[in-house]
């Protein structure tokens, strides 16, 4: 069928605003990445925008000098890796608890949870708890106190709700208990919901460092990457700060080649790249199993 | 019927289950609370012997070794372990090894939970904010009595400043070691009016006295050159981002017509009656002559809109022939153009008034301010060792070894005289960040008690490793030009020297106690808003509605308590005279 001339006009409209859209999301981060890569005296003059004026590797350096980044990596890889891994299961299993209806605990349970998303003790009381667990200065401070977020179940159970419980049905009358009935039907079933959840878990456990300087600030074996990038970028502020105060005081003192600004650039880019990196491959997860295909009951 | 039996089991059985899980937590929560209260038990007790066994001991330096933790709000980037061969002469002197922390974005936030959660550390480095918390939370000690034992070369350090470590009157113990280094000279001017050498150059090095000067040198040559580089010269630009705008708009009032750098203040050196700066007649007609200034296009129009970033970017373009700025403000655009080769459109700094009755004020003597500096913590097992420590830092051999180095390795003594070889100097100053965290050089001075740039010490030499003549040998080529232009030697004796200005008996006015109850800092505030906007109209204002548009805002400041707030500030700094005479 010969598409009318209207409908050309309003496809290549769309696709006008789409470019332009994506021109918008993605003009910030090659931004970035342009003034990562340009010289820190350069930079200041501004003028930056799709590439480096003039080339060099230095901001990278600089990061690489100060960190203790081997240590750091392998930290924050792990507390991702498990921190996803057990909030997954446990998230998922209680979604599932709450998703049936025949609990008897499900509203009170439910309701309390939703309050948790709203009613917080705030920082300090926070900290007299976990000091009083024992987990202050050990690794699985990053792990357990935010094993389960109130939002991620929500979002599973909800997703949970949406399956039609015939089939849970089914297989109990085919004789699988509870557990069987959750690992083999209903978990495959929600493996949209479950990467959306894993995603938010993952870059949660990888992009947090208030707990890393909180709790485990004065142990060097329990750093994480983004704590790391954070000191960088403090000490380097002192840097200028000495700088100032040097000169405050009259004296010219040395000042540093390397301004916050560009390191700050080059923070950025390491500090997101692996989740850029990755995110190609989990996007068919969230596409696929969205047309499940209709139930017929 | 079956039914009802299953599931009256169900529920008896789940609820057997939560009840014991109820006993469990309770148990294990009993256990965990006793434990914690034998362990602080054993502390007291260790403590108080240790103590006792010092006391004994008397002022003899006790050289065991330990570790000292110390909490500092200043990151310090280039302390790297205390492993320097500086760091490992102090523990050698002193048997201390320090464990330094720091804040990594809020500081407020961390005080917060170190005061919550009672966990501190041996020392802690605190400005006047966090000290006064600290003080509130009971958390440090009164150090006069440990340093009447232990601190005889503190007592030296500080002279006659030392009472003016003293908190307040109604609580007049020490509880900070100042870290503002003492009797520091300054040789060089921080504030001033910026003019390129190009200009001053191009024009024959002409008089720059007063504003008038200043005018008519960049009118004359935003005409001969209306454009640098390809770009639109800019006359004057300032900078109106944050809290920018007072280093650069609000505080060049008070420098152009004669008052000292107070902050927000003005107070009569005879009278000591204080007064909101900008109140002051004198700072009106300067804002008139930026208004002057604006109406004949010499004013950046984009002064008021601009961030720093952007004010940065086009002052190291070059194109931005005069500022009026703090030195540190835009010293990043200076090593750009330095960078770039050009050196001639960096800055040099005038002492330009508004007329030729007043004199600028940037090197008035403040005596010494305390705030700022190192406590002890009360729940610290080690206060007699940490004092023990810090006195020893004030002693000659620790001021050289933290600045000079270690003699034969970093500096020579050649026939009495304190001597830094070329070589090394020309390490110290073109890669002094990687030098200071290999050597240990300069990384314990602040913030420990510490002697000032130009102080001498016993034998002649100074403490600090500056000299006029190193400052001279920094100057790039223009710099030097200019300067013998103008006959004079170095930028400071442009400016009225620190006799010719009267002595600061408050120290500086934005140092001053303010108690946490006072309203002070909320009306001051206030009047901070309603000045910062009604300057900035003022000044693009048309000539004939300046006055009203002042008026206005004089009359707001009233309305908001400037007076009452001008009188409560005259009380604080008549009591801090008292308090430190």
């Amino acid at each position: 069928m010969k598409r009318s001339f209207l409908e050309k006009l309003f496809d290549s409209i769309l696709y006008i605003i789409m470019i332009f859209v994506i021109a918008i999301t993605i003009y910030p981060f090659i931004n970035i990445l342009a003034i990562s890569f340009n010289e820190s005296l350069d930079s200041i003059k501004g003028g930056i925008y799709l590439w480096p004026r003039k080339f060099t590797f230095e901001n990278y350096t600089e990061i690489f000098k100060y960190a203790n980044i081997g240590q750091a990596l392998f930290i924050s890889i792990s507390r991702t890796v498990i921190g996803t891994l057990s909030g997954l299961i446990c998230s998922c299993m209680i979604a599932y608890t709450l998703s049936r209806k025949d609990y008897f605990l499900r509203r009170p349970i439910g309701a309390l949870l939703v309050i948790t998303m709203y009613v917080s003790g705030g920082m300090i009381p926070e900290y007299m708890l976990i000091r009083q667990l024992n987990l202050v200065g050990k690794f699985w401070v990053y792990i357990l106190p935010g094993l389960v977020w109130a939002f991620n179940v929500i979002v599973l159970r909800s997703f949970m709700e949406s399956l039609p419980y015939e089939i849970q049905e089914s297989a109990k009358i085919d004789g699988a208990n509870d557990l069987q009935i959750f690992f083999k039907i209903v978990m495959p079933l929600c493996k949209p919901a479950i990467a959306v959840v894993a995603l938010f878990i993952a870059v949660g456990q990888w992009n947090s460092w208030f707990d890393t300087y909180l709790y485990a600030s004065n142990k060097a074996n329990l750093t994480t990457l983004q704590f790391e990038m954070m000191k960088i970028l403090s000490n380097l502020s002192a840097s200028q700060n000495m700088a100032q105060r040097a000169a405050m005081a009259g004296m010219v003192a040395e000042r540093n080649r390397i301004s916050p600004e560009s390191v700050r650039m080059a923070i950025t880019v390491v500090a997101t790249a692996p989740i850029i990196m990755i995110y190609p491959f989990i996007q068919k997860y969230f596409v696929s199993g969205m047309t499940i295909g209709a139930v017929k009951s | 019927m079956k039914r009802g039996g299953q599931e009256m089991s169900k529920t008896k059985s789940l609820l057997s289950l939560v009840l014991c899980l109820v006993l469990c937590v309770s148990v294990i929560t009993g256990c965990g609370a006793g434990k914690n209260k034998q362990t602080s038990k054993d502390d007291n007790t260790k403590s108080n012997v240790e103590k006792k066994e010092d006391d004994k001991k008397g002022t003899d330096i006790d050289t065991s070794p330990i570790t000292l933790t110390m909490f500092s709000v200043d990151v310090n980037p280039v302390e790297t372990g205390f492993q320097s061969p500086v760091a490992k002469k102090i523990t050698e002197a002193t048997g201390v090894t320090i464990e330094f922390e720091y804040p990594v974005g809020d500081v407020a936030q961390k005080m917060g939970i170190m005061i919550a959660s009672k966990e501190y550390p041996d020392m802690i480095f605190a400005k006047t904010q966090e000290l006064t918390q600290l003080v509130q939370a009971d958390a440090i000690v009164d150090l006069t009595s440990l340093i009447e034992q232990h601190g005889p070369n503190v007592e030296n350090l500080y002279g006659e400043y030392l009472n003016r470590l003293r908190f307040s009157q109604e609580d007049p113990s020490i509880y900070a070691l100042g870290a503002s280094p003492v009797d520091e000279e300054t040789w060089a001017p921080v504030n001033g009016f910026q003019l390129q050498h190009a200009v001053v150059k191009d024009l024959g090095f002409p008089k720059l006295e007063t504003l008038e000067d200043y005018e008519n040198a960049i009118r004359e040559y935003m005409k001969k050159y209306p454009t640098i580089d390809g770009q639109p010269t800019i006359g004057l630009s300032l900078l109106a981002d944050d809290w920018r705008w007072l280093i650069s708009v609000g505080n060049p009032a008070g420098f152009a017509t004669g008052a000292p750098d107070d902050g927000n203040w003005f107070i009569n050196p005879k009278t000591y009656e204080a007064k909101y700066r900008f109140t002051r007649e004198e700072e009106k007609e300067y804002y008139r002559w930026l208004n002057h200034m604006y109406n004949e296009g010499l004013i950046d129009p984009d002064s008021f809109v601009q961030t720093w970033d952007q004010y940065i970017a086009k002052i190291s373009t070059g194109r931005v022939l005069a500022i009026a700025d703090a030195n540190w403000e835009f010293g990043s655009a200076e090593d750009a153009l330095r960078a770039d080769g050009k050196a001639e459109r960096t800055y040099g700094m005038y002492p330009l008034q508004l007329t030729k009755d007043s004199k600028h004020q940037d090197f008035r003597d403040v005596g010494y301010s305390g705030g700022n500096g190192i406590c002890i913590t009360k729940d610290s097992p080690n206060q007699v060792r940490a004092m023990q420590f810090l006195d020893w830092m004030c002693t000659d051999e620790a001021q050289i070894l933290n600045n000079w180095g270690i003699e034969g390795i970093h500096y020579t003594v050649e026939d009495g005289k304190r001597v830094v070889s070329d070589e090394e100097y020309k390490k110290r100053t073109t890669d002094g960040t990687n030098y200071k965290k290999e050597t240990g050089i300069e990384v314990y001075t602040h913030p420990f008690p510490r002697w000032g740039r130009g102080k001498l010490d016993s034998t002649g030499n100074p403490y600090v490793v500056d000299s006029v003549d190193l400052i001279k040998q920094r100057y790039t080529e223009p710099e030097k030009e200019v300067l013998k232009a103008y006959g004079v030697e170095m930028w400071k004796d442009l400016y009225p020297s620190r006799d010719e200005i009267p002595k600061s008996d408050w120290g500086a006015a934005f140092l001053v106690n303010i108690p946490a109850e006072s309203e002070i800092p909320v009306i001051l505030e206030r009047c901070d808003s309603i000045m910062r906007q009604s300057i900035v109209q003022s000044i693009i204002a048309k000539p004939g509605e300046f006055d009203d548009v002042w008026q206005k805002a004089m009359d707001e400041l009233k309305s908001s308590g400037v007076e009452e707030m001008n009188k409560d500030f005259t009380n604080l700094v008549n009591k801090q005279i008292e308090f430190w005479k």
